[in-house]
């Protein structure tokens, strides 16, 4: 319509990873489309599968302040959780130790449940002081550990919590005549050869930065868009992060031995903004959900661009990936695609 | 008349009718004594047995010729006597049954005295009744070898009778005292079994028999099938009793060891047969010879009793001679195999009896399992089948199927042996689809149109049948009987039932995708593999036998879908006019190899194969066929997975339902009734029901197809049938989907208005259907506008307007007239006239087009609206 018209067959080259069943135009479809959210979704996340308990799940959160969680297998949803006072619901991590559920909405309340056995109650809940759209992060500390960070009181700040006794730990707040705005996007992470959490964060700047969260303090700080950050995700084992921000370009970055951030390029885009971005488990690709109503996919090593994923007729909001390499998108339209691309064999 | 109860009563009568048949033998003084006897009771004449016999056997044995009335008399009379008395001395036992034999003895011949009949039918029920009279004890002391001479006579004239004579009545009552005289008889008379050593002795005697008995009793049974099954099934008694008596393993294993000489006579000595290994190894030989020619009459013998009895002389031959006629086991193995699939029941239940039981027992036959016989059996057929296939008639054909059926029952898991085989799977599955190739010439097939697209109508219910109803009549160019068809599908779920599923599947599977050629037959065998593979309509021999889980099976059955359903196989050529249609789907695909070239050449080829110009009557057949094959294949499959094809609905009942409207009658055919299938299978009460309660699946297939409508041309027909068939729990995706559909409606308003049109159309009535009042429609409005953004709430205020302020032909003419006008100013068609009230337009809907703009926010508040204007694209 009244868009840029993207050739996709053309954007998708036969890379190393690209196997004959996607090199094969018409461009390709969601494998299947959630429907019945009837509302906009704005988060999504995969759980289950492992231990064998059951069929994969896909969790979605609303901007009615549900959270739909649906079954992979029969394609429906399976139980609506209704805990945000008709808010949005911003951000969906389940815990690693049995059937957690995290959920913050915009009702400023991070709620926990418990989806055990059919269950599905909130047992816990901590009282959030931002209303910012930054989704938290979450941290496995050990058995029944973990830590929490979240936007804090201040505008700029961060809080970090222990959970579940939900002790505050500290506040991560910039230095005085750092003045980065509020943090739009928060990951918390842990280096192989070290205990200590770290931190990164997105700021409304366009800046990303490293605390170390023990020491309270910024190890580093990059500016890497000249835009706020909207989303960031970071790949460990090669020490490198991407970011994607309202404008028009995703930037690379990585982390060097001394924890000193260091942009590595940036990858130009058709159309600005970028509302989400996750490398899938394997590291192979990544995926971006974009104001444009596209999905954009890269390869994740060298950021060549794989496949522009049109299907949605509104912003894209959110995307998921899941263990086995499904791709989600949650998008204003309501309508959440699943994709199945270059899938492992 | 009195009865005289005590002995000197009865002698006081019977003496002088004794005296005078003693002085004058003629057959008045026979029968007087005969009339005398009636009153006396069997008390006394047990007493004075020896007084009356005497004047008896003083008349048989008088020298001189007799006339034959006489003998017959006396014949009888004695035979009185001796049904109510008890013959209690060995010796008169042995003078009586020499007396009686000789009756019909004539020295000049090996035939049978040539006379009347009723003489010999009298002799036989003497014989008959003397053996029964014998006291127990004495019975058996009178099988000693000295009586060798005379039961041979005995034996040979009733052999001779059985075979020669003319009389039904007599030759079944040779047979019946020959059963007698081989101590086989089963009336209650003889109720004491016999210890080892009396086993051994009556073998040893009845071995000198055995070659008589054997061949003269296979002439009768091998004779003409007029001379009535119970002759034929007497013989066979007689035969498999005999054999399985002298030839039984626990005695030659016990004779082996000990070998002792009977003292007798040298004359009797010189006809005693000693049973050692030579001779077991002889006669086996020749026994088998005469087993494979029983065999080979009787399996086809026209009365099912005598078939019957097969299987019980098969059963008892292997189950008591083993060891010793081992190399009959494979013969009587396949005898039994082919009754199996018999057409009477009794025989069918019977022979599955008897299969069981060897199956269970893990019976041994020489030295190799029984199991193994079978492997080999098999194999060998397997390697003829596709010869067999091919040269026989469809009696033949019926014949062999029912043969390997059999094999395949018995073998139950050990099938697997045999299909691990490659070149065995092969010649089997070549075999199978050889035979399966199916007639396509019939022109009908295409010219069968459905005429009435209305409403899918009818439930399950109304088409009272059931599951599975009768299938399509389909014509094969190699046999036109019903039941070869009938045993192939048998044959492939047993093959399902018992075989690796996932080594025959990719098998077919394989053949499936090597050629067209193949392709029907190979997706034929495929539902009937997945049929069998889930139990159903199998009667399973082996208890132990596991079957292939539900999650296998979905496994498979998800695989063999998404197969059939692919673009390519589904997609099929079936008429003229969907050649036209697929002309601009041509010239897509041809703009797609070229940017596919090279990726995909099976793709490319089943391209070429679909855009092939001019199909002919038989191509646009057997894709007809092809389909129809596939459609009812999805409908064994739900009815094979039950409830568990609920999962498979997502990627199954769009294909289904778009081939309900299918054109072909055929066809449609073939998807309502695969529907109904899949409504008894998953637990829906209708088709509305059905689609109803999967309408989300629906509409993702509708929504992704409608992004390629020109492989899909027929998506807005499926949306069509689904609003009809949908209530109003539908509305919460037809929002979405009415969106998708106005999206693709934009791409294609020239060439495909009139499918969306319709579809419109439906979506109306669907919702005058739903909400019948006004009432109705304004809470339902009440609630919508609750949810935000609903465009429904928008779509539902039009519909009231236009039902309160009804439109009169001026307004929709005005509207009409104004939209147009709209259409040319947004198109730049602009007369001088509106030239500078359209500039302004013009340059903005440029604008639209070059300058890149941030998308709409929102495409959908508008959409639904009727005055939305259309953005073209060119």
């Amino acid at each position: 319509m009244t868009m840029e018209q993207e050739s996709t067959p053309s954007d998708v080259p036969g890379g190393d990873c690209t196997p004959t069943r996607m090199a094969a135009p018409p461009p390709p479809d969601p494998q299947f489309v959630l429907r019945g959210t009837q509302s906009a979704v704005h988060a999504l996340h995969f759980c289950g599968g492992a231990q064998g308990q059951g069929h994969p799940l896909l969790l979605s959160g609303s901007l009615s302040g549900l959270v739909h969680i649906w079954s992979l297998q029969t394609r429906r949803a399976v139980a609506t959780l209704d805990g945000h006072e008709g808010q949005c619901v911003t951000w969906l991590q389940t815990l690693p130790q049995g059937h957690q559920l995290l959920s913050q909405g915009r009702d400023l309340k991070l709620c926990l449940w418990d989806l055990g056995e059919g269950r599905n109650a909130v047992v816990d809940s901590v009282r959030l002081e931002s209303i910012g759209f930054c989704r938290g992060s979450v941290l496995a500390r050990g058995h029944q550990h973990w830590t929490l960070a979240v936007p804090g009181r201040g505008s700029d700040e961060v809080q970090i919590l222990e959970m579940p006794s939900k002790t505050s730990v500290c506040t991560l707040k910039p230095e005085a005549d750092a003045k980065p705005g509020m943090p739009m996007c928060l990951e918390l992470w842990q280096a192989n050869s070290s205990p200590r959490p770290l931190l990164l964060a997105g700021y409304e700047d366009g800046s990303v930065a490293l605390w170390d969260v023990s020491e309270r303090k910024v190890c580093s700080r990059i500016a890497c868009h000249t835009e706020p950050v909207m989303a960031l995700d970071f790949d460990s084992q090669k020490a490198r992060g991407v970011s994607g921000s309202a404008e028009k370009a995703l930037a690379v970055w990585s982390l060097d031995e001394q924890q000193a951030l260091q942009a590595l390029r940036t990858q130009e885009l058709t159309n600005p903004g970028i509302a989400d971005v996750k490398i899938r488990p394997d590291r192979k690709i990544l995926a971006t959900a974009g104001w444009d109503h596209r999905i954009r996919v890269f390869h994740w090593w060298t950021m060549k661009p794989l496949a522009v994923l049109a299907f949605h007729s509104a912003t894209v909001h959110c995307v998921a990936f899941a263990t086995d390499g499904l791709l989600a998108a949650g998008s204003r339209d309501q309508r959440i695609s699943v994709w199945s691309l270059y899938p492992r064999t | 008349m009195a009865v005289f109860d005590t002995p000197e009563e009865a002698f006081g009568v019977l003496r002088p009718v004794c005296v005078q048949l003693t002085k004058t033998q003629t057959v008045e003084n026979v029968e007087r004594l005969q009339a005398q006897l009636q009153a006396v009771s069997d008390s006394a004449l047990q007493e004075l047995q020896q007084y009356i016999l005497f004047p008896l056997r003083f008349t048989l044995k008088a020298p001189g010729p007799k006339r034959e009335r006489l003998i017959q008399s006396v014949v009888e009379c004695l035979t009185f006597v001796l049904s109510s008395t008890c013959v209690k001395e060995q010796e008169l036992l042995q003078e009586l049954f020499s007396e009686l034999s000789a009756c019909l003895y004539s020295p000049n011949s090996q035939k049978p005295a040539a006379v009347s009949e009723e003489l010999k039918l009298a002799v036989i029920q003497g014989l008959s009744t003397l053996m029964h009279s014998a006291y127990g004890d004495i019975l058996v002391t009178f099988y000693e070898p000295s009586i060798l001479p005379r039961l041979g006579f005995a034996v040979s004239l009733l052999l001779g009778l059985a075979e020669q004579e003319k009389s039904k009545q007599i030759k079944i009552a040779a047979l019946k005292c020959l059963q007698v005289l081989l101590f086989q008889c089963d009336c209650e008379d003889h109720p004491r079994s016999l210890d080892e050593l009396e086993q051994k002795q009556l073998g040893d005697l009845f071995a000198a028999f055995l070659p008589g008995i054997s061949t003269a009793l296979t002439r009768v049974i091998t004779g003409d099938f007029k001379q009535g099954h119970s002759i034929v099934v007497s013989s066979l008694q007689i035969f498999y009793k005999t054999v399985g008596f002298v030839m039984a393993d626990e005695q030659l294993r016990r004779l082996s060891k000990v070998q002792a000489k009977p003292a007798v006579e040298h004359r009797v000595a010189e006809l005693m047969v000693h049973r050692e290994a030579d001779w077991v190894k002889n006669t086996s030989d020749k026994l088998t010879i005469l087993i494979k020619k029983i065999i080979e009459c009787v399996s086809v013998h026209p009365h099912w009793k005598v078939r019957l009895e097969l299987i019980d002389l098969v059963e008892a031959l292997l189950v008591k001679c083993s060891q010793s006629l081992v190399e009959s086991a494979g013969p009587l193995l396949k005898a039994l195999v082919s009754l199996v699939n018999d057409e009477s029941s009794e025989v069918q239940a019977h022979c599955s009896k008897a299969l069981r039981h060897f199956a269970d027992q893990k019976v041994v036959v020489g030295n190799r399992a029984f199991a193994d016989i079978l492997s080999e059996n098999l194999h060998s057929l397997a390697t003829s089948l596709p010869r067999l296939m091919n040269s026989q008639d469809d009696q033949g054909k019926f014949s062999t199927l029912s043969l390997l059926l059999g094999y395949l029952k018995l073998l139950g898991p050990r099938v697997n042996f045999v299909l691990n085989s490659v070149s065995h799977l092969q010649r089997l599955s070549k075999a199978l689809i050889q035979v399966l190739e199916l007639d396509v010439a019939d022109i009908k097939v295409v010219e069968e149109r459905r005429w009435n697209s209305g409403h899918l109508s009818a439930s399950p219910r109304t088409s009272a049948a059931g599951p599975r109803r009768q299938i399509q009549r389909r014509y094969f160019h190699f046999f036109t009987d019903e039941r070869v068809f009938l045993l192939l599908r048998q044959v492939c779920q047993l093959l399902g039932f018992y075989g690796n599923l996932y080594l025959l599947v990719d098998h077919f599977l394989e053949l499936y995708h090597e050629s067209v050629v193949y392709r029907k037959q190979a997706a034929m065998i495929l539902n009937e593999l997945v049929a069998g593979a889930a139990g159903l309509e199998v009667e399973n021999l082996h208890e132990k036998h596991t079957e292939t889980s539900p999650e296998e099976l979905r496994e498979i059955v998800t695989s063999i879908l998404e197969e059939y359903t692919s673009q390519e196989n589904w997609y099929l050529v079936t008429c003229i006019e969907a050649e036209e249609m697929g002309e601009e789907l041509t010239v897509k695909q041809s703009g797609l190899q070229a940017i596919t070239s090279g990726a995909h050449t099976c793709q490319v080829s089943s391209f070429l194969a679909f855009s092939n110009p001019s199909p002919t009557i038989c191509s646009m057949n057997s894709n007809i066929w092809q389909i129809c094959i596939q459609l009812e294949g999805i409908g064994h499959f739900a009815y094979a997975l039950g409830k568990d094809f609920r999962l498979l609905l997502m990627s199954a009942l769009y294909p289904v339902l778009e081939k309900a409207g299918d054109q072909t009658l055929l066809i449609s055919q073939a998807a309502a009734s695969a529907m109904m299938d899949i409504c008894h299978a998953c637990g829906y009460d209708s088709l509305q029901h059905l689609i109803n309660q999967n309408s989300d699946y629906l509409v993702n297939g509708i929504s992704l197809n409608l992004r390629h409508l020109s492989l899909h041309p027929h998506t807005p027909k499926v949306l069509e049938v689904m609003l009809q068939n949908s209530d109003a729990s539908l509305l919460p995706l037809v929002a979405d989907v009415v969106q998708d559909v106005l999206a693709t409606l934009d791409q294609f308003y020239d060439k495909r208005a009139t499918s969306f049109v319709s579809v419109l159309h439906a979506l109306l009535a669907a919702l005058a259907r739903w909400f019948p009042d006004t009432g109705n429609l304004g809470q339902l409005r009440e609630q919508s506008v609750g949810e935000e953004g609903s465009h429904l709430s928008q779509r539902l205020a039009t519909l009231e307007e236009g039902l309160e302020n009804t439109t009169t032909a001026e307004d929709i003419e005005q509207f009409l007239l104004n939209y147009l006008k709209e259409k040319d100013v947004a198109d730049g068609n602009v007369s001088d006239f509106d030239n500078e009230e359209g500039l302004g337009c013009t340059g903005s809907v440029c604008g639209s087009s070059t300058v890149p703009q941030e998308p709409a926010p929102s495409l959908g508040s508008s959409d639904l609206a009727l005055t939305r204007a259309p953005t073209h694209q060119r």
